[in-house]
């Protein structure tokens, strides 16, 4: 049995499913796809408008008004300020890629055990792992904060990472619906060909994942990125801070400092964005698989 | 190759900040954490302050960390449950009781009892529970002030000097009487004029919303009223409260010389930004919003005292202390932090930068000297507390009752409600059964 | 001899089950399984977060059940995930066909689509007060009239939906567009040759296919909209105008944080927990029978 595997991707995309391109039905797609990103941009317009008014204007004019004079202001003083806000993304960056490395590989592992193995009791310990996501994070938060507190690990950078490191139910929920879907004749011909589990996972499963594990890593990499309750809970002061609890310390009792906390929003969505940048391609690949025996 | 080279940087990377991650908070044995909610100003101030203090103190540092303020009470609890959180700590009136009385508080009446005497005797006996004081005071509000603009008061030939409100005699009111000639309509009518029309108001007079530390407790207190009486909410059985109450939910919704409370019940901001903006002319606010209004007004403004009701001129007021971590286990070095910001030289700073007013009565000066250098006469603030202050014993319990007091008087501020006596009264038992519920 | 392949084969199938499972296991054990069933054990407790803990028995579960708050935020949750999670699932869906038509620049609107789910809450949620603001908000100039959008009690929750429907059609459409993408071209190929029309094919042989993307955004959607804070708590902070806004998790922080009654949140958000256990089984039984995993 051969089975032969072909990457398509956009240029190829186009010989292998040979769409008739109506006119028609492209001008609806645009007008959808162009009328939908407007929608989506116009607060983000208003965002950034703000993170280029001066504190001044903001304060005197509708938050909706023009900024004029157009300045950088905010951005710079964020920068150059004594906010911490540097050393938070620096933080943040590392916390959520130690993350995205374990939380991905773990995840995968359960993934393929739940999708592709039989063991006694894997259908109740998958939906255990999925029934912990029920429970509303705002109660949970408070145990596992005494957990690490009795265990020395307040303020530390295990503490941000620990909880998440070792597997997500919602990461291996979506990686188990993707392995479930794979064919097993794919699978069981490299059984017979004596191959081990560990070596089908890594040999033939996941490259067949690469779509699937990178919108997975990227969707791990901005949740951890903007997660802000427990990082809030369990630190304190400049060292440990991350980019969430940076931004909401920009604002007073008195005074939210909306022009600043633009600016730092703006700034910490741009490195998400290269991120996907980086990674679209093969998000958006996918792998047909063609030809049996 | 890219790959193995940006590999090795991330695992440097994260070796590196996992190296430098020490031991988690306090660090050294001699460093004392002082928390305060975020706020710069005030922050660059205690390090001035603390740095001199480690000059005299080589051999301890303060760290300040801030926690933004939105979360400030719940990351509070949360480390006071888990036996963590800063050494010092800021707690404001509302939110100390319940510390005090679980003894999370280093009681300051035996640590410090000489020292009691140089502060603000106003923050001194708010934060007094079963005769101890359990922080040492930092900033107070003082009262609450007019904020004017003085070209629309001027164009309006209204006096703002020794004005007088009264919810029963309309001759007395010679308030509502100014604040009428000071609101405008879009044809350029005031709200005392035949034809006003309440649907097109370009400028409102006043700011009187759902704000109780700005409008509706002074309104009470300078009424003769109470809010809070032993451990209970009373305002709905106290009729000076509920006319008072009464009062300012007519200046909105029959008066009209106040913006809709749609705009202001969710956005505290709405009435200084209007302000701000040149379409409100009188904003009663105190000392939080100074600097606010001196960095933001881009016309003439001026402070004046607040209108005097039948009791006088009786503010709400605010003050903030320092309270030390009883858990804490750094004490002797705490305990010296203490003992410095309650000092005069260790309070100087806050005042300089004109944040707040210093409850060191020492070191208030550098606070008058800092706004009366732009003009400003900020001894106002302080004088607002002469005749007295609203009293507002902390009422233990009372964090469960606020959302549903609130959503109560937001909803009788919104002029939906036809019986606000009734009104009130139902939540004020409602907020009573909570709290010993 | 072929008996003793397969219990071999067998044994090494479940150790190595196991042994995959083992640090996910670990860390779901200790850091999300210890705390809900500390959670549980609170839910008998009253515990005011800084003092010791009390027995009370069955009396917290007593005081939520007949917690008209309470319920009612239950009420108002149900009407926001039964506008919202459809909503988003049919916008999410027709975004992602839309995208997978791979017009030149489909990339760039990916991005674009998909800022606001990256985007921190924060910030997002004082620009949606300023748009919907009575005074200069952008909304009602838009409209050209004055609506108190968030202080009347029937436009707040349509308000929060389609804030939370604004926040996530874009992710949502990343899984049906990867969903479609899987979708083998031979079998829709031959059905076109067959001569099924359009909506035939997307009807009959796309959208059946396209069954575990659904599960997946349906039971995870449920799940997390009914534990919608962030949104909530900007636009309608304190549950809004006649608790209109007032949802659950708002109720179970509010008892958590501020009511100093962690054992009565614990009992919420228990109940909380039933819920979305019954209505995620429900959904499984639904798509148990009907979904084909592999077209082999």
């Amino acid at each position: 049995m051969v089975a032969t595997l072909e990457k398509t991707g956009v240029g190829a995309d186009q010989e292998i499913r040979p769409r008739r391109r109506t006119l028609v039905l492209d001008v609806i797609t645009y007008t959808v796809l162009v009328v939908s990103s407007l929608l989506v941009l116009g607060p983000f317009l208003l965002s950034t408008m703000t993170s280029l008014k001066s504190s001044k204007q903001f304060a005197a004019e509708p938050a909706t008004s023009f900024p004029s004079p157009l300045t950088a202001d905010s951005y710079v003083g964020l920068i150059q300020g004594n906010y911490g806000f540097g050393r938070s993304i620096l933080v943040t960056a590392v916390v959520s890629l130690v993350i995205v490395v374990g939380q991905t590989v773990f995840s995968v592992f359960a993934a393929y055990a739940f999708a592709r193995l039989e063991f006694p009791g894997r259908d109740f310990l998958f939906w255990a792992y999925l029934s912990t996501l029920m429970v509303p994070g705002v109660v949970t938060m408070i145990p596992l904060y005494l957990l690490l507190s009795e265990s020395g690990l307040r303020n530390t950078f295990w503490a941000l990472v620990l909880p998440f490191v070792f597997g997500s139910p919602y990461a291996i929920f979506l990686l188990r619906q993707h392995f479930l879907s794979l064919p097993t004749d794919l699978i069981s011909a490299a059984r017979l060909d004596g191959a081990g589990h560990l070596r089908i996972l890594w040999h033939v499963v996941v490259p067949l994942s690469k779509p699937v594990v990178s919108t997975l890593a990227v969707i791990t990499a901005v949740t951890h990125w903007n997660s802000f309750l427990w990082p809030l809970i369990i630190t304190s002061g400049d060292r440990w801070q991350v980019i969430t609890v940076a931004t909401a310390n920009l604002q007073t009792q008195f005074n939210g400092n909306w022009t600043l906390v633009m600016a730092a929003t703006t700034i910490a969505i741009v490195p998400l964005l290269a991120l996907f940048v980086a990674f679209h391609k093969t998000i958006v690949s996918s792998l047909t698989i063609k030809g049996f025996n | 190759m890219k790959r193995s080279i940006s590999t090795l940087v991330t695992v440097g990377l994260t070796l590196g900040l996992a190296a430098c991650s020490g031991t988690g908070d306090g660090g050294d044995d001699n460093t004392v954490t002082f928390r305060i909610w975020s706020d710069d100003a005030v922050a660059a101030a205690y390090e001035q302050s603390f740095a001199e203090f480690t000059a005299q103190n080589p051999d301890i540092t303060v760290q300040i960390n801030q926690v933004p303020w939105a979360n400030y009470w719940d990351k509070l609890r949360a480390d006071l449950s888990g036996g963590g959180g800063d050494d010092i700590f800021w707690v404001n009136a509302p939110n100390y009781a319940s510390y005090a009385d679980n003894g999370n508080l280093v009681n300051i009446s035996e640590l410090l009892p000489d020292a009691v005497s140089d502060w603000e005797p106003s923050a001194v006996e708010k934060y007094t529970r079963d005769g101890s004081l359990w922080g040492v005071p930092q900033l107070i509000d003082g009262g609450k002030v007019l904020y004017y603009n003085k070209k629309l008061v001027s164009d309006a030939e209204v006096d703002l000097a020794d004005l007088t409100w009264d919810p029963s005699n309309e001759q007395a009111d010679t308030f509502l009487q100014a604040l009428k000639k000071l609101t405008v309509d879009s044809a350029g009518r005031t709200a005392d004029q035949p034809g006003f029309d309440p649907g097109a108001v370009t400028q409102y007079g006043f700011n009187a919303a759902w704000d109780f530390d700005a409008i509706v407790g002074n309104f009470i207190a300078s009424n003769g009223g109470l809010y809070q009486d032993s451990g209970k909410y009373v305002f709905a059985d106290d009729p000076a409260s509920v006319d008072a109450i009464e009062y300012a939910v007519d200046l909105i919704n029959d008066d009209h010389v106040a913006p809709s409370s749609a705009d202001t019940n969710d956005n505290l901001d709405f009435s200084r930004d209007q302000f701000l903006q040149g379409k409100l002319a009188v904003f009663e606010s105190g000392a939080y919003n100074l600097a606010n209004i001196s960095e933001g007004a881009d016309f003439e403004w001026g402070i004046t005292p607040i209108p005097a009701g039948p009791s006088g001129r009786i503010p709400v007021t605010n003050s903030i202390i320092a309270a030390g971590n009883s858990a804490s286990e750094n004490s002797e070095a705490t305990q010296k932090v203490l003992d410095w910001i309650g000092s005069e030289e260790g309070s100087e700073p806050l005042g300089a930068n004109g944040a707040l007013i210093p409850a060191v009565t020492g070191a208030q000066q550098s606070y008058f000297d800092f706004w009366a250098s732009k003009g400003v006469d900020a001894t106002l603030f302080p004088a607002g507390v002469q005749n007295g202050v609203l009293k507002n014993d902390p009422v233990p319990g009372a964090q469960a009752a606020s959302a549903d007091l609130d959503s109560a008087f937001k909803e009788i501020f919104s002029g939906r409600v036809g019986d606000i006596q009734e009104a009130l009264k139902e939540a004020q038992d409602n907020a009573n059964e909570q709290i010993s519920g | 001899m072929p008996g003793v392949v397969r219990s071999t084969r067998r044994r090494r199938e479940i150790l190595s089950g196991y042994a995959f499972l083992l640090p996910s296991l670990i860390g779901i054990s200790v850091f999300l399984a210890v705390p809900i069933v500390t959670v549980v054990w609170l839910s008998f407790q009253k515990w005011d977060l800084i003092g010791p803990a009390e027995f009370i028995g069955l009396d917290n579960f007593r005081a939520v059940l007949t917690d008209g708050r309470f319920l009612h935020s239950l009420i108002v949750t149900t009407l926001f995930v039964a506008a919202a999670l459809p909503l988003q699932t049919v916008l999410g869906l027709g975004l992602g066909m839309f995208l997978e038509r791979r017009v030149p620049g489909s990339a760039v609107f990916r991005v674009v689509l998909l800022l606001p789910w990256v985007a921190a809450p924060l910030a997002l949620g004082i620009v949606w007060k300023w748009i919907f603001a009575p005074t200069d908000g952008l909304l009602n100039a838009i409209v050209g009239q004055r609506i108190e959008w968030l202080a009347t009690p029937s436009l707040v929750l349509p308000a929060i939906v389609v804030v939370s429907v604004w926040t996530n059609i874009g992710y949502v459409s990343l899984f049906f567009a990867a969903g479609l993408r899987a979708i083998p071209s031979d079998v829709v190929d031959a059905s076109r040759i067959d001569g099924a029309g359009r909506w035939h094919r997307f009807r009959y042989i796309s959208l059946p296919l396209l069954r575990p993307t659904m599960f997946f955004v349906l039971v995870t959607g449920l799940i997390s909209s009914f534990q919608v804070f962030d949104t909530a708590y900007a636009l309608a902070p304190n549950g809004g105008p006649e608790r209109a806004g007032d949802v659950v998790t708002g109720r179970i922080y509010y008892e958590a944080f501020q009511s100093f009654q962690f054992g009565r949140a614990a009992v919420m958000a228990l109940v909380l927990f039933v819920i979305l256990v019954v209505f995620t089984l429900l959904q499984q039984r639904y798509f148990r029978s009907r979904t084909t995993y592999e077209v082999a």
